[in-house]
This record gives C-alpha cells, structure tokens and sequence, in this order.
C-alpha cells in the first residue's frame, strides 16, 4: 500500500481542479458497486458541502493548470474500497491530507490524483468525506438541486456521453458514467491544456487562451491580453453612453464617445452661461439648505412646467441675447464670444424680432433636452434660433 | 425621486457644494452693475472655470484628467496676468485646434485619429495610450454627467425664484 501513496503522492498537482474532484469522485463510485456505502450523512453532506463545492468551482474555474489524469475504470474490480479518496475542501488544504490507509487497487497507481490521496471513510468524518461525497453530490445536484454551475452539468453530460463510447460495462446508475465521463472529459481536457497557452496568475488578470491555430509566443499572447482589455473597456463605455446598444465597432462607438463628450462640454458651457445670465437678475439664494437640495434633487431635473414656466419667462431681452449668442458661439467655434455678443448688441435695437427665437427657446420648459442625433450632435433644437440669429 | 439625503461624501454632493460656494463669490462683488453682455460674457467665463475647477477638487487628482485641469487652471491664470489679451488667445487655439484635427484624418489608422480626437476632448489625454484613455474618459464622462445634473438643477432654481 506503501507504493500507492507514493504513486499518489508523486503527482506534481499544484492545485485542485474540479476535474480532480469528479474524477476521485467517478474512482469512490467505482468501488461503491461493491461495498454498501452509508449513507446515513449523506443528505447531511450534500447540504454541506454543496456550496464548499461551488465555492472550490469558482476558486478552481480559473485555473487552467495541468492535470495527468487517467480513466478511473481502471478501480472496477477493485475489492476493498471502503476507504478511498479523502480530499479537503479548499485548495491550500490539499498538501494536508496525504493519510492513505488503503489504496484501492492497482490500477490507481495510474491514477495521479493530487496529493489529496487518503483514503478513510468513516461515517462521523464528515469533514472528510465531503469531496468522497462527491460523486453522490453530483447526483444529488443534478437530479434535486439542478447543478448550479453550467460546467458541471457538461462535465456530467460529457462524461456519460464518453463512457458510452467506451463500452464499459457499468453497474449501476448513471453516475458511474457520470463519472467516467467526467474522467475521460478530463483528461480530454488535460491534454487540450497542454497545447494551450493560458495566462492565469491572479483572479483579476484577464484569462487568455490561445486557440487552436494561433500563436502562443508571449507578444501575441500580451497583444491578446491588451486587446481584450481595450474591449472590455469599450464595453464599459457603451454602457455610460446613451444610445450604443446597437453600435458594433471600435471606430463607430469612439465616434459616439467623442461626441457625447463633446455635447457634454458644450452643455456645461451652456449651462454656466445661463446661470451668468439668470445670476444677474436674481439676487443671493441663501446657501445653506442649497447643497442637500440641489443635490438631492432628481437627475431626469424634470421641473413642474406649471411652476417652472411663468417665472421663466422673465429672462430680459439682454439676458437672452447674451444666452443666444452663448448658444451660437457653441455652435460656431470661429466666431469669438465677443464678436458674437456684439453682432447681438447690433441687433438688440429691434426687440421684436428677438422675440421669435425665445419662443421657440421657451417652449421647452425642460429647456436644455439634449436630443441625441444619432450621426449628429447631443444637441436642442437649434435651427429656429441660429435662424434667427446673426 | 426621493429626496432624502444622498451620501455626503460622493462626488455629487463635495461637487455641489464647491460649486455653490464659487458661485456666491462671483455673484457677490457684481449684484449691482451685471446687466451689460460684457458682465455677463465674464461673469459666464468665471462660472465655467469655477464649474471646471470644482469637478477637479471634488475628484481629488485622483485621476489624470482631474490633475491636469487644475494644472491648466493654475498656469492658465498665472498666463493670464502675463498677456493682455490672454481670452483670444484662448480662442485662437481653440480654432487652430480644430483645423489641426481636420488635417490629421487623411493620414493614420483610424483608430488612432480617433484616439488622438478623444486625447484631445479629455485633460491630460496627451500623454496616455489608449488602455488608460479609455479608463480616463469613462470616468470623464461620468463626472461631466454629474457635472452638468447639477448645473441644470442651478439654472433651474434660479430661474424660478
């Protein structure tokens, strides 16, 4: 039994992989056809360990380590599997356990399982047998809780698909095919990680791989990594931009970036004109409840046009004058501010035909709603005033 | 909407109150003479630079963008002192600028022109490749948003009292 431990422990398995877990789970399995297992805790488990369970899915999905694993048909047959594969929950825990009181077969020397290799399966050792649990878990999910984890239930589905392939002659539910499709699955897998080239040091790196046919030199690799940073990114920004759901394309959604940022200067340079302009005829508001309120108050700004029109309409002609010209320096760039407020003051001598344009400008109680042009500008319905005005 | 009171500590509500206190300081000395479009032109400008600063300070150069807006902000204003004509010739480059943008579509990836227009529209986008760009004009763009709420939400009040 001595030399199975040391099979075992030879292993060079830096970390836990589900695979590992399903596939000691498929070996327990195997062994299971001839021994009566309890099952006295095994609800208890289950209910226990599912979510340690999920938890080592997500800690381990992430990891693309290489694993040598070997079909666990090789355990059929095997005789005394009373005690078998004894691995912790968690990956740091994995180097602890290496108790192997008994070895359940020959052909597990094949088996290179992590360094979790004890085997010990006593009813009250709940801790322990959480991960031996395993394979009934997988039932228990699949069938009860349904899997929490898409990748499980492939594995699962995987795995039964390739036993059939096998041929192997199974006793026994279908976990046992579950079992050996997971293995077989894995080591699929574990050869596949082998050709592939992964970048995967820490949770937060973005996950690389190199698919078939592609380079796996280190500058395409980084160049990868970069790319999809800058993608990711640029999702980022679709979601703040208004109106980029449908927009696919670095080159279109930078346009729609450029632009929105654009309108969104414009709007602060409008809206400071207009504050300069509404600050002149209004006198100190008292400061003190301002900050809470202005900021509390809701983003939409949506105003009660009843109380927000009559007092609105108060601006005087000059005031106007300077906020259209504000407006029409925005649109124009060449034109300077202050030539912009002379050609104004010019024609300030007939008020009436200012009066037009702040028509159109009043209508919008909301005032400043910047409708989004698609292949245009965030801009207000300029035209009646830029018509108007010189 | 409700209107109970937000975190005191967002970017929101440090900005409101920045913003609020520069602008009793500009509307203060002027409560008399303000009716002249001039008054108005430079009391607009003063608004706008204070609007921009305060968004600076609420960010706290924390990012790029923020410190070179205060860096602009201060060698703009010790700039100013210095040439007479210091407002056109803001305007002016702002005008080469734009013809300057015009000249570099004809030549380069796209990509890159683009990326050189969105270094141009951030602060301090000159000097960043396009990884922190992007990071940089997310959040830009969501401090102008809050920028330009809370500005609205101003002019608003003010203009219903």
């Amino acid at each position: 039994m001595l030399h199975r431990l040391e099979s075992l422990e030879s292993c060079n398995y830096n970390g836990m992989d589900v695979a590992v877990l399903e596939k000691q789970a498929a070996g327990l399995k195997w062994q299971q056809q001839n021994y009566v297992v309890q099952n006295s805790n095994l609800v208890d488990l289950c209910a226990s360990s599912v979510p340690q369970f999920q938890g080592l899915f997500g800690s381990n999905l992430g990891r693309g380590q290489m694993i040598e694993l070997k079909r666990p048909e090789v355990f059929l047959g095997s005789d005394d599997f009373q005690e078998f594969v004894n691995f912790p929950v968690a990956g740091p825990e994995f180097g602890d356990s290496e108790k192997l009181d008994l070895v359940p077969h020959e052909a597990a020397a094949d088996y290179c399982i992590s360094r979790t290799s004890s085997c010990q399966m006593t009813a009250h050792n709940t801790s322990v047998m959480k991960e031996e649990r395993e394979d009934t878990i997988l039932e228990k999910m699949e069938s009860a809780i349904g899997s929490g984890k898409e990748s499980f239930n492939k594995r699962k589905a995987e795995a039964v698909a390739d036993h059939k392939s096998k041929g192997k002659r199974i006793k026994g539910e279908g976990e046992s095919e579950v079992k050996a499709k997971c293995s077989t699955e894995i080591s699929r897998d574990s050869s596949k990680e082998n050709s592939k080239a992964s970048e995967v040091q820490k949770p937060d790196y973005i996950l690389v791989r190199a698919h078939r046919g592609q380079a796996t030199d280190s500058h395409s690799l980084a160049e990868r990594a970069r790319r999809e940073k800058i993608s990711k990114k640029m999702k980022c920004l679709q979601d703040l931009v208004p109106g980029c759901n449908k927009i696919t394309g670095k080159t279109g959604m930078l346009d729609e970036i450029i632009n929105y940022v654009q309108s969104l200067q414009r709007q602060v340079e409008f809206l400071s004109m207009k504050i300069a302009a509404l600050n002149s005829s209004v006198e100190n508001l008292p400061m003190k409840e301002f900050p809470a309120y202005v900021a509390n108050f809701p983003a939409a700004a949506k105003l009660p046009e009843m109380a927000g029109l009559p007092s609105y309409f108060q601006l005087n002609p000059l005031q106007k004058e300077s906020v259209n010209c504000m407006l029409n320096e925005s649109m124009l760039p060449p034109q300077t501010a202050t030539e912009g407020i002379a050609s104004a003051s010019v024609s300030s001598s007939s008020g009436i035909t200012q009066l037009q344009p702040f028509s159109a400008w009043n209508m919008d109680p909301q005032e400043h709603v910047w409708i989004y042009v698609r292949h245009g500008r965030y801009m207000k319905d300029e035209e009646p005033v830029q018509h108007t005005c010189t | 909407m409700d209107l109970q009171n937000l975190n005191p500590s967002s970017l929101k509500s440090r900005f409101t109150a920045r913003f609020l206190r520069a602008l009793t300081e500009i509307n203060a000395p002027k409560t008399i003479s303000s009716s002249s479009p001039r008054e108005i032109f430079q009391r607009y400008r003063r608004i706008k630079v204070a609007a921009d600063k305060s968004m600076a300070y609420s960010v706290r150069s924390r990012r790029i963008w923020s410190r070179a807006t205060l860096w602009r902000l201060r060698t703009r204003s010790r700039s100013r002192r210095l040439v007479s004509f210091g407002r056109r010739a803001s305007v002016k480059t702002r005008t080469t600028a734009s013809h300057g943008k015009e000249n570099k579509e004809h030549h380069g990836a796209v990509l890159g022109v683009q990326a050189e227009e969105l270094r141009e529209l951030v602060p301090g986008g000159e000097a960043m490749d396009l990884c922190n760009l992007l990071d940089e004009t997310a959040h830009y763009i969501k401090c102008l948003t809050t920028q330009v709420q809370v500005m609205r939400t101003i002019a608003n009040l003010y203009s219903i009292e």
